[in-house]
């Protein structure tokens, strides 16, 4: 069984709104509406996590960031 | 889909774990802090969950790294599982290795992935068909 859906009002620049209808459709609108909040939610939340790290155990080296960052595939 | 980094048990461990996980935290570290840069998806195969829960009075760490802290697990589907089991044949591999061939084949399902393992070389051997594939070492 799907959740429960939430109904929301929101308002967003209608050169965006217009962009996301024709991406989409209007019938894929609150699919891409709660993909894009939930991984916003996320990455509000990883944040966080990453900070709590930070403030109990010191901030990451800049070695072991540049090794991390060499890793990730380039785009 | 998304650019994914995706966490083994090695990975769950060290940033469940991270004040006792010396180095291999702050790699763990490291490369989430590249995902988030990155606005990259940060998952974890529902099968690593075998590898690192141990029952009610051992997982709180796992369970709070797991609520909220924008980690999902992505649960085993058919699809994955028989990706798997060709992964393993391909290698002639027993089932011994099934959770490292489950956690490849998740990363499969993603337009780009990274894995952060503990061990980078079995990984590495059933990923490396896959160039959009990467394996990062803790």
């Amino acid at each position: 069984m799907g959740q429960a859906a939430a109904k929301l009002s929101v308002s967003v620049p209608s050169e965006l709104a217009a962009a996301v209808r024709r991406r989409v459709g209007a019938r894929g609108l609150s699919g891409f509406v709660a993909r894009a909040m939930a991984h916003e939610l996320e990455r509000e939340q990883l944040g966080a996590f990453l900070a709590e790290l930070e403030r109990d155990l010191g901030p990451v080296s800049k070695t072991e960031l540049s090794k991390a960052r060499r890793a990730w595939p380039k785009r | 889909m998304a650019e994914t980094l995706i966490l083994d048990s090695e990975a769950v461990h060290a940033l469940a774990h991270a004040a006792e996980r010396g180095v291999l935290a702050e790699r763990a570290r490291a490369i989430l802090a590249v995902a988030h840069e990155k606005r990259a998806l940060v998952r974890v195969p529902a099968p690593v969950l075998s590898e690192v829960c141990r029952g009610p009075r051992y997982d709180s760490a796992i369970n709070h790294l797991l609520n909220a802290r924008g980690i999902g697990v992505l649960d085993l589907t058919r699809s994955i599982a028989q990706r798997a089991g060709h992964l393993l044949a391909r290698l002639k591999l027993s089932s011994a290795h099934a959770i490292d061939a489950f956690v490849v084949a998740t990363s499969l399902q993603f337009d780009a992935a990274v894995i952060a393992t503990g061990d980078p070389d079995d990984i590495q051997r059933l990923a490396s068909p896959f160039r959009h594939v990467r394996v990062f070492a803790l």
